[in-house]
């Protein structure tokens, strides 16, 4: 799960860099930016934390 | 006597008045003055008399003498063996100017580093200030050892790889010795990616005055960020992972994303390649150092997990509150002096083009800082009815975080609103990471520096005034940075990819890094060393020893 969380997170960043090619637009540019946002966004608060928090030491 | 002197208070007074409503703007044209004036000429220099040497003699009392023609080195002097010698020139004293210039930004430079310097003391005493009084030892001495390990790894490392590649810096005098970078190619454009010159500050013609300054002021940029994390995992870091989780992060991780940003890497050229306004604008930091700062310590947070007894076995949270808030506050006062170096000081310059916004920036500053303290407190009051103490000091810090990177862009209203913005938001922010994602952040280091220095990048794409100018141009294009309020949606699109790099790529790298740490030498320490208190254990030593002993005498922990 961490591994995945990782991924994830670092797919977001290179979607966001790749629409400074896929993209030529200004606001073509900002969505893709946006959605790779919330691709790290979705790889660190719902992948990488849940696996933490799932083996937290409170839950012992 | 009496009637004449108030007659004359009239006078004045409507003449004063009578100019006041008269003022109109540019009433004297100052291309006129230019066209007049004469070019000099050696006979005019010729001229130019030096004070008497017996008056000099008598002392300078009120200043007047020191300080004339005869301090202007002569390239050429007129003596008894050299009477047809030039003497004083144009040349000389253009010399005597330029290098007034760059003295002035030297020292402008290097007082605003050493007050960013004194912003360690600040952080340390409000890290510790906000944790219990059984590990007061340990948080200081991280706070304060993070200043050496920093520092050693930046020397060694860091600073190459950031300002390796940074070029010129025309107000510190243009000198080319760091212009070594390393770019790749991508979608037919160059990406610079670090510097490669400077290392040890000997090598590649680094030994130069210039260097330093540079490197005096960034390396208090760079341990500002990295004293940032020692607050995220404070109270269960084990010291010696701390001690290489600090150097790694000096050498490496800050260093890079400082290149992208302000060594001339690819974040800073997103306006010249891809016509994103003028690239990634960050003046001061809330990204580079801030942002960095917060999310390598929500990296190390998730790694190192929350601290014994902050979770309920439901996951509702306790609070667990700081041993001396009077500390944390005096630490927030010092903190916020210390801003007054980092943001003016990131003009690198107090005389040259656009130099003299240091007072726009300096005011900027205090300003965000005011209007960050009242959102927090008025959020506090509102929601839990107390102005609560400690997140009235992160409202003063979240406020002054937000400003750092658009301080140079924007106007005093625009400050305000981002700065209050910053004060609601850091009290969201506490509140989401410790209920929602069940992280455990003892001082609020994730939320401060984290969650409002990502809202500092945004702020400048939204809030740039366009009324800025730094020489004509920001990272190589002409014109002002301008936000989307005032006309560029493209500037918020470079700011939005700064802060898609900092939680893409940032937060991967400083996970990676910290987690092969965990796997080596393990970051958290053992449960029973946590429950004791890590002063001992760990440190040696108490902070406190009488109040520990009187404490346990009273069956308390």
């Amino acid at each position: 799960m961490i591994i995945t969380g990782v991924a994830v997170t670092l797919l977001g960043f290179l979607i966001s860099v790749a629409s400074l090619s896929i993209a030529s637009s200004v606001g073509g540019r900002m969505v893709l930016v946006l959605v790779g946002l919330a691709v790290s966004l979705g790889g660190i608060i719902g992948v990488l934390n849940r696996a933490y928090v799932s083996k937290a030491i409170w839950r012992r | 006597m009496k009637r004449a002197t108030r007659l004359l208070e009239l006078v004045l007074i409507a003449g004063w008045s009578y100019t006041a409503l008269a003022q109109t703007p540019a009433a004297v044209p100052p291309a006129t003055a230019a066209a007049t004036a004469a070019p000099i000429t050696s006979k005019d220099l010729n001229s130019i008399s030096a004070p008497d040497a017996k008056a000099r003699a008598n002392g300078d009392p009120d200043g007047s003498l020191t300080g004339n023609v005869t301090d202007i080195p002569v390239a050429d002097p007129i003596t008894d063996k050299t009477p047809n010698a030039k003497g004083l020139t144009i040349g000389d004293i253009a010399n005597q100017v330029g290098q007034n210039k760059i003295a002035v930004n030297f020292v402008w430079t290097l007082i605003t580093g050493f007050l960013v310097m004194f912003m360690q003391a600040g952080f340390a005493i409000v890290e510790t200030g906000l944790t219990r009084a059984k590990n007061a030892n340990h948080t200081m001495m991280m706070n304060f050892m993070v200043y050496g390990v920093g520092m050693l790894a930046y020397w060694l490392i860091g600073f190459a790889i950031q300002e390796g590649g940074v070029g010129a810096v025309a107000n510190l005098g243009n000198s080319p010795v760091l212009s070594r970078e390393f770019v790749v190619t991508l979608f037919g454009k160059p990406f610079g990616l670090w510097g490669q010159g400077g290392y040890f500050l000997t090598h590649g013609g680094a030994y130069d005055v210039f260097v330093m300054v540079l490197f005096l002021f960034q390396m208090v940029f760079m341990d500002t960020a990295l004293t940032i994390v020692t607050g995220a995992a404070a109270e269960r870091w084990k010291y010696a992972a701390f001690i290489v989780s600090s150097f790694v992060m000096g050498a490496f991780t800050y260093p890079l994303f400082a290149n992208w940003a302000w060594g001339g890497g690819w974040l800073a050229n997103l306006g010249a390649n891809f016509g994103l306004g003028h690239g990634y604008a960050d003046f001061a930091g809330s990204g580079v150092v801030h942002a960095v700062g917060g999310i390598t310590g929500l990296a190390l947070s998730m790694i190192v997990g929350p601290r014994i007894g902050k979770f309920l076995r439901d996951g509702k949270p306790v609070a667990m509150p700081g041993h001396d808030l009077m500390i944390v506050l005096t630490g927030c006062f010092i903190l916020a002096f210390g801003w007054f170096g980092f943001n003016p000081g990131s003009t690198l310059g107090a005389s040259g083009n656009g130099c003299l916004r240091i007072s726009s920036v300096a005011v900027n500053t205090m300003l965000a800082g005011m209007a960050g303290s009242f959102g927090a407190i008025f959020y506090m009051w509102l929601r839990y009815g107390k102005p609560d103490a400690s997140m009235t000091g992160n409202g003063l810090l979240a406020g002054l975080v937000a400003i750092t990177a658009p301080s140079g862009f924007v106007n005093t209203v625009g400050a305000c609103i981002l700065g209050l913005i910053a004060g609601v938001l850091v009290c969201f922010s506490v509140e989401f990471i410790e209920k929602v994602m069940k992280i455990d952040d003892p001082v609020g280091a994730i939320s401060v520096h984290g969650t409002c220095g990502i809202w500092g990048v945004i702020s400048v794409g939204l809030f740039a005034d366009g009324k800025s100018n730094y020489g004509g141009s920001w990272n190589g294009v002409n014109g002002s940075v301008t936000g989307l309020f005032y006309g560029d949606p493209g500037q918020l699109v470079a700011q939005l990819m700064g802060v898609a790099t900092l939680i893409g790529f940032v937060f991967s790298f400083s996970f990676v890094l910290n987690w092969i740490i965990d796997l080596v030498i393990g970051q958290r320490v053992c449960e029973r060393n946590e429950l004791e208190g890590l002063d001992l254990p760990e440190m040696g030593a108490l902070c406190y020893p009488e109040f520990e002993m009187k404490a346990s005498s009273m069956g308390a922990q």
